[in-house]
């Protein structure tokens, strides 16, 4: 064990008695996560726990110090974890190599934590692990970075502001399917069309491409029918092309239909042509002829920008490629679909080209492969420093809330720039926002014995059974109870009553929400955290628990009525929120970050598997970096997300099923 | 000036494996400064835990060459703060060990504790204090080298740098519009310790200077500076180097002043990686000379959660 004699003289000894005792959890074992349990391993943390799912990848070593090319492959969680034992050998530190989201990490197991630290990469994550945070009523201390940004704060239910006070950007970027499938105007407009409606359509499961009208109003797909069911007809054409996958004439014959027919088709509709550039046709034979000597598709450079005819050689070959894997995964008796990965090259190639291809018909500038990847596979830059800064924060912030100064604990953002007068601004913890409709619940554990027996309506009948008592939930007759985005019941809709909570998926782990249906009810919804019953060790004395018992009211938290000004519902103020921050464009901000709009009619999404967790950058901060900047932009976008997180690729700590 | 990237083959061109490995850095800097990082050689005159973190962000970076110098023991204190030291290390030299293990981390990083003989492009002094700190910057001025002085103690840090008469970098790289072309001037450490602020007011002082600042200064000013000082030492030497300078004393408290006493001499890796983040992030704009590197101080307070940056 390492002395901590310096650490004492600092922070005192009964910081550094806390963090011996503290059993402290790590979310997340990547680009913060590694610099993390480095910093808690040699900060007298002694107790230490890491989750992630992941495992490592080449593009991981530039940041992720605790892993050596010979560990690519392994479990990142296993793999940091040894590490920080062999740099301090007497801690117990233990790893897990799991999903958070799973059910066994219910409100006890999260519970038996004295402080959790969030270094996830994805925002459901991030929200997961904070309501957990928020049932179990254990700090958490919240990261994220993304390039030359990066942000802490610490959460305290009730006594601050949680992850979802103020408002996230999406995590990921939507696109009207006009712009993506007749009028694209910028090269993701071509990336995306090129992975999620050629690609897909081509090699993925059938109907696995995004419905065309998917997301539309029934105003919009009034207005845009004729083409939606012209589009509906093309998709239909390629899905037939599909099945000719592995001919001889296959990639020819793509070529004609979405270079040349297709196209064909658009310029036919002049209206459309009125006030943009029209498309050309493209014609294969000629650009067949027009390769350049020597170019060999097999080693194209992935920084250089392809010529069209390059490109049209890149398709061929990347096509052909794909073809005869799903071929040969039909041959073997499969379904013979692939999906698609920025890190298989052939699909890659593929995107790519046929994207680059549709940019040179829309007269829109191509891209290199090499930037195509990071738009295709949503890949944020990362850095090393970056997460040594936020991690080094996280661990001094640590040992504050362990040594209960709350009060000095901050929220800190890592900002990059010339001349900055700061590179870490910090801003005093914000008090909860009145209308969160996360940390402004009152939570409670749901102990249930058998969930195969109990039903929604026992849960329903013990809560009204509490009323009159001490422990009144004041819901009232009428309750609503949710799960997720699932209604379970409302007074309209019962079926669900005498069904098993595990039938209705209510299992521990699991949290159910009820509300008054009331509209006059001021009640403050209730989230129940389902969990099984303690172990009741030894102790045969004591009658058997009950099979059904609601836990924790002498905790409950008082709220007091809503301030007058707020707005009536937090839902569509973040919604309006988000709006108005995305008002400028889909502008790259200074760091290169992607502010991100809240598009109207966002049809065609990029897949969120590479997207990272986004960030939030409060009002205050927002100013200053406004200040920062000269001249000041409209100062009406009053707040600005950034899509902000240590990893982008396939690093996601926890993966959605 | 001697470039030290001058005798590395000029134009190599960063391999695929390298692309595939810094993928994550390169789409956030560039194939251009990559190389630059690579052709860059940095060396570190003193051995600590922001020396440590410093050189670990570098060299995962992929910085060309890295010398590390200081050839005292280690020590028992070194242990609490230096993971890479085993009690087996104990009594070797301090830049041999971390050398060694610092090469572990990425093969393709030239990592060598030796002496300072050859040419740097950036000399880092790490943890000097009077004339130890003087005799590295003026070296440095002398050899046209660039020069930053960093140390973290406690929960406290600071970072200077000189990167000479004329500083040439891009800056301002954003999407769609290219980088410009921009110089910057620095002063030599002695001027920056001397440096007498416009500024009279002790509110506009503040506003304009962080008071950290000027305490940073008198430890890096004092000769009189011990391994562990009372608050009462710092206080002397702080009030000296405001006197002499007519800067009013009223620009730093008591309280910031005991503070850092208690925790001169003292080293928390919490702290140290936070500093040795931005010191490396403030190293890799001066070799990659990609935005303008800091002109000329900053200082870091970890129970505040500031790091600001100010001219002096």
């Amino acid at each position: 064990m390492r002395t901590t004699g310096q650490l004492a003289r600092v922070f005192g000894e009964p910081a550094v008695a806390q963090a011996a005792a503290a059993r402290v959890l790590v979310v997340g074992a990547g680009g913060i996560g590694c610099e993390l349990l480095k910093n808690l391993s040699m900060s007298g943390f002694r107790r230490i726990h890491a989750v992630d799912l992941d495992t490592i990848d080449l593009s991981n070593l530039n940041r992720q110090f605790l892993f050596r090319h010979r560990h690519i492959k392994r479990a990142k969680a296993e793999v940091a974890v040894q590490a920080i034992r062999d740099f301090n050998p007497g801690i117990d530190a233990t790893a897990r190599q799991a999903n958070i989201k799973e059910a066994a990490y219910d409100v006890d197991w999260f519970g038996g934590f004295d402080l959790v630290f969030n270094a996830l990469d994805n925002l459901e994550a991030r929200r997961h692990v904070n309501a957990m945070c928020l049932a179990a009523r254990v700090p958490l201390v919240e990261s994220g970075t993304a390039g030359y940004l990066g942000q802490v704060t610490v959460i305290s239910g009730g006594a601050t502001e949680c992850f979802e006070c103020q408002p996230k950007a999406a995590e990921r970027k939507t696109y009207p399917v006009c712009t993506i499938r007749s009028t694209p105007t910028a090269p993701i407009h071509c990336v995306v069309w090129a992975k999620d409606y050629l690609f897909a359509q081509l090699f993925g499961e059938q109907g696995d491409a995004a419905d065309e009208d998917q997301g539309m109003g029934a105003e919009e797909k009034a207005e845009n029918m004729e083409e939606l069911l012209q589009l509906r007809t093309e998709a239909r054409a390629l899905a037939r092309l599909a099945d000719a996958v592995g001919g001889a004439d296959f990639a020819q014959r793509v070529f004609a239909k979405v270079f040349s027919d297709d196209i064909a088709r658009l310029l036919s509709m002049p209206d459309m042509w009125r006030q943009r550039r029209a498309p050309v046709q493209l014609d294969y034979a000629a650009l067949r002829a027009g390769a350049s000597a020597g170019f060999d598709p097999a080693r194209a450079d992935d920084q250089a920008v392809l010529a069209a005819a390059d490109s049209l050689a890149l398709f061929a070959h990347a096509a052909g490629r794909l073809a005869q894997r799903v071929v040969g995964q039909r041959r073997r008796g499969a379904a013979g679909a692939l999906a698609f990965d920025k890190d298989d090259d052939d699909a890659l190639a593929f995107v790519a080209a046929t994207a680059n291809l549709r940019s040179h018909a829309f007269g829109i500038a191509p891209q290199s492969v090499f930037a195509v990847k990071a738009m295709a596979g949503n890949i944020i830059p990362a850095i090393a420093s970056t997460n040594a800064i936020v991690a080094g924060m996280m661990a001094t912030q640590a040992l504050l809330v362990l040594t209960r100064r709350l009060a000095e604990c901050h929220t800190a953002y890592v900002v990059y720039g010339d001349g900055r007068p700061r590179t870490i601004i910090r801003e005093p913890l914000a008090a909860p926002n009145p209308r969160c409709p996360v940390c402004r619940r009152r939570y409670l554990t749901l102990r249930v014995a058998d969930c195969r027996r109990t039903t929604l309506g026992d849960v329903l009948g013990l809560v009204r059974a509490l009323e009159g008592t001490a422990t009144d939930l004041a819901l009232g007759e009428d309750i609503a109870a949710v799960e997720g985005s699932r209604i379970l019941y409302d007074p309209d809709f019962d079926d669900n009553l005498a069904r098993p909570l595990a039938d209705l998926g209510l299992v521990p782990g699991k949290m159910l929400t009820l509300a008054s249906e009331d509209d006059d009810s001021t009640a403050v919804p209730v989230i129940l955290s389902i969990a099984a019953q303690r172990p009741q060790g030894g102790a045969e004395q004591l009658p058997p628990p009950p099979p059904l018992a609601i836990e924790g009211f002498e905790s409950l938290p008082e709220f007091g009525p809503l301030p007058d000004d707020a707005p009536d519902d937090a839902g569509s103020t973040a919604a309006a929120e988000a709006a108005d921050a995305g008002s400028g464009a889909n502008d790259l901000d200074d760091d290169g970050a992607i502010v991100l709009d809240a598009d109207d009619d966002a049809v065609v999404a990029l897949d969120d598997s590479d997207v990272d967790s986004v960030g939030h950058i409060s009002d205050e901060l927002h100013k200053r970096k406004l200040a920062d900047a000269t001249p000041p932009r409209d100062a009406s976008s009053k707040r600005r997300a950034l899509p902000g997180s240590e990893e982008n690729d396939d690093d996601d700590v926890t993966m959605d099923d | 000036m001697q470039v030290a990237g001058a005798d590395a083959p000029a134009g190599e061109e960063i391999s695929k494996a390298e692309v595939a490995l810094y993928d994550r850095q390169i789409r956030l800097w560039g194939l251009e400064a990559q190389g630059r990082l690579r052709r860059s050689a940095v060396c570190f005159d003193g051995v600590k835990a922001v020396t440590l973190e410093a050189c670990k962000n570098l060299v995962l970076a992929g910085i060309g060459h890295i010398t590390i110098h200081d050839s005292r023991p280690v020590a028992a204190a070194d242990l609490e703060v230096q993971y890479y030291f085993q009690d087996g290390d104990m009594g070797r030299p301090k830049d041999q060990v971390l050398a060694e293990r610092l090469r572990l981390l990425n093969p393709r990083v030239d990592v060598q504790a030796q002496g300072m003989d050859r040419a740097f492009d950036v000399v880092v002094a790490v943890g000097k204090t009077g004339s130890a700190a003087q005799a590295v910057a003026e070296r440095c001025r002398q050899r046209g080298e660039k020069f930053v002085a960093a140390d973290s103690f406690g929960l406290f840090g600071y970072l200077f740098a000189d990167c000479l008469d004329k500083h040439e970098y891009l800056e301002g790289a954003k999407e769609g519009a290219p980088p410009q072309k921009a110089t910057a001037a620095y002063r030599p450490l002695a001027q920056s310790l001397a440096a007498r602020p416009d500024v009279a007011n002790v509110q506009r002082l503040q506003r304009k200077y962080p008071p950290l600042v000027f305490v940073c200064q008198a430890l890096v000013a004092g000769d009189s500076v011990e391994d562990e000082m009372t608050a009462a030492a710092l206080e002397a030497a702080v009030a000296k180097t405001l006197q002499e300078r007519d800067i009013p004393r009223g620009i730093v408290d008591g309280d910031l002043v005991g503070r850092v006493a208690q925790s001169w001499g003292a080293e928390i890796v919490a702290c140290a990686a936070v500093v040795g983040g931005t010191l490396a992030q403030e190293v890799l704009k001066i070799v990659t000379q990609k935005d303008m590197p800091v002109n000329n101080w900053h200082v870091y307070d970890a129970l505040r959660g500031d790091g600001i940056t100010c001219t002096l």
